[in-house]
């Protein structure tokens, strides 16, 4: 919003009102509303200069036409996001989106459509809303600010002008008519003045731009509270199984993503064992067969290794709290307990490793390392399925959510296991350098195991055992500093708009004046929009019954007021009211 | 019978009555035409008040319309007895269809033990009845006997596609929607979809009711029997402005549900995404509308925009996988 010319209105001394001529920028009777955001004309770029120029590239940004342009230019920016899998919610998503899109991906990614919201231009549109933002509050609190401490201007002479307007004859004296009109505006919160004897200017409905610039600047306030939880905020997460033991230390998530300003050296140091996890499915036949029903998880809590334990349930929609992070339960999976020995019988491996579900049915996929292995190290990879379908006649598949019937299928594959050293996720097995076993006749050797079932691998390699099944808590501990900030913003934000939204800014005024014989009989009222008054003031008044004083009333609001001309009628009642009081006691 | 059943044979009935009601308004209308013989009169009347608008205006670059009447219907126009009398009716069997309807959600509610929105089909009937019942608790007061028609058949359209291609045995919900958060954030999303939808229509009505104003038809209609194009902008202007304010708090109660659900309070899921699109494009209405010298016709658009928007966020965003992010509840 430009700030060129002045905060509302600067009537005329005289408060006429240019006759239908009014040019953009100075104001007419409608000035509340034209004065708050003057059309300003285009000034002429080549004597500016430098100076000039940033001073014209910052009023163009502050303009309401450009937030506005920028909104929109905004929303649209955010509309690919939900089309194309972004890396922030789902990397392996992205991962398939390229593979199966070999031609487009490389471009759309390199325009950064797989990270939208934080990809430059995304960047580039908030920043320059956020900037047009704070430079449009400064100016506007200025203006109003002014405008608190500013009087309602002086009444125009022609008030039959305005939107809302009426005129009555009383017999009260023009002073006391005024009086009670006074009385009237005062009792509905205007702030009145008087610019002579015979008029009050009233104005009320500054909380709406107090309104409109809470608002506005709570939006600030909600993206400082983003970028501080951007900063200071991390997040770690663990895949937990039941029965162990978790202790939270930089190095210990399965992965950590602290913000640029957090210092992991002081994470708290909480020790968290996953006591069981209670999972429900939905186990009548119909729509929502093999929905999940209860994710339920019973930890024990201590702040610190040493310091008492409590028993803690974290569950969906139910975090806890330790150290001003919070724990969330946000997945849940199976971990199969499964040995390697070799052929002497030595174990080489022994772990509940977990599985990844891939479909609503738990069909999981996981990997087993043996980097001890000799001659060759080995590595398994398949599928953990809780409810096997028996057959396999589509493949490994899963009929049920819940381990009814849980078996694993592993294929075998020897070799190199880390090729280069690399770090490599556990749940991929690289085969770069490996090769898949075989069975004697030449078909690449499967494991499918039952809990408590061993199998042979083929050429005297060892033995595959499936022991147990446990489940295991995907837990995500997180700690926003930013949030409190953004949500007392929000509130206020809510707050703000209501009254930005909700309360008008009107302006009324009145004039007296002694009646002359043209003004007829007491109780003649003009004819103005909305004007309900009747004959309500025909009961025997003064002295000798004639009328002493005129009233004029005239309102004017920003925008569709439907409660202007409730406060017009008011005025006139209470007029009324004044003459029956007097009338009462004299 | 148990409460499911009764509340499924309440849904039928209600589109039954609805049905009714959509024939009575439409009825209703036939009788608001304007005869020509008035139509020259309302024609010049229309002409006159454009043309002290620009007067009284100043700069015609504004797009100040005076209101002569601001909540009456359009000048010159005298509703008949007769239009009156089956406004009336449609207004009653409207009333009757909403009461049904919303019976039938808090049967369902009462069944499931729980907010009766867990799943799509149970989202269009409570949006449907939200709209319903905005509907009726404004209608009277406003004289929105015009409008009733253009509200009912889409609840109508939705009631239909809920039973035949969305329809779930009512059921337990998912862990994920079980929090208090479910009956605040969605209850107030579907009344904010409900005054969305109603600024929609009067929104629709104020372009064609602008059209014809700038060039009067040879042959009036029930169209010019409205009340001005300025006082449905006026009204889709109020409806759309509380219908924001109800979308801020959705969104704001949105992003408190999610951080207790997920962890974090924002992280652009495709159900995130959509419900700030359509906050900022109705933002961007509300700054266009308040912005001198844009027309109020352009602001419109940008309004109805946002209500495509708000269709895509109730229902692509819903079912096509696609968009499948966490919010991926829809039972489908
Ligand atoms: C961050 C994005 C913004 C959002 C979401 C936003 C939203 C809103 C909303 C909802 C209103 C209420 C509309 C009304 O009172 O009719 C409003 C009013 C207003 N906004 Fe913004 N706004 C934003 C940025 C800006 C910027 C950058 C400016 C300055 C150029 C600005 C200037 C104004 C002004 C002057 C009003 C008062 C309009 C009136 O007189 O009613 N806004 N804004």
């Amino acid at each position: 919003m430009s700030t060129d010319t002045g905060p509302t209105t600067d009537r005329a001394p005289d408060g006429s009102v240019p006759g239908g001529k009014a040019t953009a920028g100075t104001t007419d009777a409608r000035g509340i509303r034209k004065g708050m955001r003057p059309e300003r004309q285009e000034p002429t770029l080549p004597t500016l200069g430098a100076l000039g120029m940033l001073r014209w590239g910052w009023r163009q940004l502050t303009s309401m036409r450009t937030a506005l342009f920028l909104l929109l230019l905004l929303s649209i920016a955010a509309v690919p996001g939900s089309i194309f899998p972004q890396r922030n919610i789902d990397a392996g998503r992205v991962a398939d989106y390229i593979a199966q899109n070999p031609t487009s991906s490389p471009w759309l990614d390199r325009l950064g459509f797989f990270d939208v919201y934080a990809s430059p231009w995304f960047s580039a549109i908030y920043l320059l809303l956020f900037v047009s933002l704070v430079g449009c509050i400064v100016p506007r609190t200025k203006v109003h600010l002014q405008a608190l401490r500013s009087t309602p201007p002086r009444a125009p002479a022609r008030l039959k002008r305005l939107d809302e307007h009426t005129e009555l004859t009383t017999t009260l004296p023009p002073e006391e008519a005024l009086e009670a009109a006074r009385a009237v505006l005062k009792r509905k919160r205007f702030r009145l003045h008087s610019h002579d004897g015979t008029s009050v200017s009233a104005e009320s409905g500054y909380l709406r731009e107090t309104g409109n610039l809470l608002f506005h600047l709570a939006l600030t306030g909600i993206i400082i509270g983003m970028a501080v939880g951007h900063l200071f905020g991390w997040r770690g997460d663990i895949i937990l199984a039941e029965g162990d033991k978790f202790a939270s230390s930089a190095g210990t998530y399965n992965t950590i993503s602290p913000g640029p300003w957090v210092d992991t050296e002081t994470l708290p140091p909480f020790v968290l064992s996953l006591d069981k996890l209670h999972v429900e499915f939905n186990e009548t036949p119909g729509r929502d067969f093999g929905k999940p029903r209860l994710f339920d998880a019973q930890t024990t809590l201590q702040s610190s290794p040493g310091a008492p334990k409590t028993d803690e349930n974290v569950s969906v929609n139910h975090p806890i709290t330790v150290d001003g992070a919070d724990i969330f339960l946000l997945g849940n999976g199976y971990t199969p307990v499964i040995t390697v020995r070799d052929a002497k019988g030595n174990v080489l491996y022994r772990e509940a490793t977990p599985f990844l579900p891939q479909d609503p049915n738990y069909r999981s996929v996981g990997v087993i390392k043996v980097p001890s292995a000799s001659p060759k190290q080995l590595g398994f990879t398949g599928f953990f399925l809780p409810t096997a379908e028996p057959t396999f006649t589509n493949g490994p598949v899963s009929l049920f959510p819940d381990a009814n019937n849980p078996e694993i299928a592993m294929s075998l594959w020897e070799g190199n296991l880390f090729p280069g050293g690399a770090p490599q996720s556990v749940y991929t097995l690289n085969t770069e350098q490996m090769k898949q076993v075989l069975q004697s006749n030449g078909s690449p050797a499967l494991f499918r195991l039952k809990p408590g079932q061993t199998k042979e691998l083929p050429g005297g390699r060892g033995s595959i055992t499936f022991d147990s099944v446990k489940r295991f808590a995907g837990l995500s501990v997180r700690t926003d500093p930013g949030a409190p900030i953004s949500l007392v913003s929000a509130i206020l934000a809510t707050l703000g708009l209501i009254l930005g939204l909700t309360i008008k800014r009107r302006r009324v005024f009145v004039r007296v004046r002694p009646a002359t014989a043209a003004d007829g009989p007491p109780g003649d009222t003009g004819h103005g929009a909305g004007s309900t008054l009747d004959s309500t003031l025909d009961s025997p008044p003064g002295a000798d019954g004639r009328p002493a004083t005129v009233v004029t009333i005239g309102g004017l609001s920003k925008d569709s007021d439907p409660g202007l001309a409730a406060i017009v009628t008011a005025i006139t009642t209470g007029v009324t009211d004044r003459l029956a009081e007097r009338t009462d006691r004299s | 019978m148990n409460l499911a059943a009764n509340a499924n044979a309440a849904l039928y009935a209600s589109m039954i009555v609805y049905t009714l009601a959509m024939l009575a308004f439409t009825w209703h209308l036939a009788a608001r035409a304007p005869k020509v013989a008035d139509s020259k009169q309302v024609a010049d009347v229309a002409a006159t008040e454009r043309e002290s608008v620009l007067v009284g205006a100043g700069a015609p670059s504004t797009t100040e319309r005076r209101p002569s009447m601001p909540y009456a219907a359009g000048p010159g126009f005298e509703e008949s007895l007769k239009s009156r009398q089956r406004g009336s009716i449609a207004l009653m069997l409207t009333y009757l269809a909403s009461a049904l309807l919303v019976a039938s959600v808090l049967m369902r509610g009462l069944a499931v033990g729980r907010p009766p929105w867990g799943n799509m089909f149970e989202f269009a009937t409570a949006a449907a009845a939200a709209v319903g019942a905005a509907y009726s608790v404004l209608a009277k007061r406003n004289n929105w006997q015009w409008l009733g028609v253009f509200i009912v058949t889409p609840i109508l359209l939705v009631l239909g596609l809920a039973l035949t291609v969305l329809y779930t045995e009512a059921g337990e919900l998912m862990p994920a929607l079980k929090s208090y958060w479910l009956g605040i954030h969605v209850s107030v999303a579907f009344l904010a979809v409900a005054f969305f939808t109603l600024a929609f229509a009067v929104g629709l009505l104020y372009l064609v009711r602008l059209r014809r104003e700038e060039k009067p038809p040879a042959k009036p209609s029930f169209i010019e029997s409205l009340p001005t194009s300025a006082s449905l902008e006026r009204t889709a202007y109020s409806l759309n402005m509380v219908a924001f304010i109800l979308w801020t708090f959705t969104l704001i109660a949105g992003a408190i549900w999610a951080k207790q659900a997920w962890g974090a309070y924002w992280q652009w899921d495709p159900k995130e995404v959509w419900t700030f699109v359509i906050w900022t494009v109705y933002a961007a209405y509300m700054h266009s509308r308040a912005t001198a010298g844009v027309d109020h016709r352009r602001s419109m658009y940008i309004a109805l925009a946002g209500y495509v928007a708000v269709i895509i966020n109730f229902t692509l965003v819903n079912l096509v996988s696609t968009f499948v992010g966490m919010h991926n509840y829809s039972g489908m």
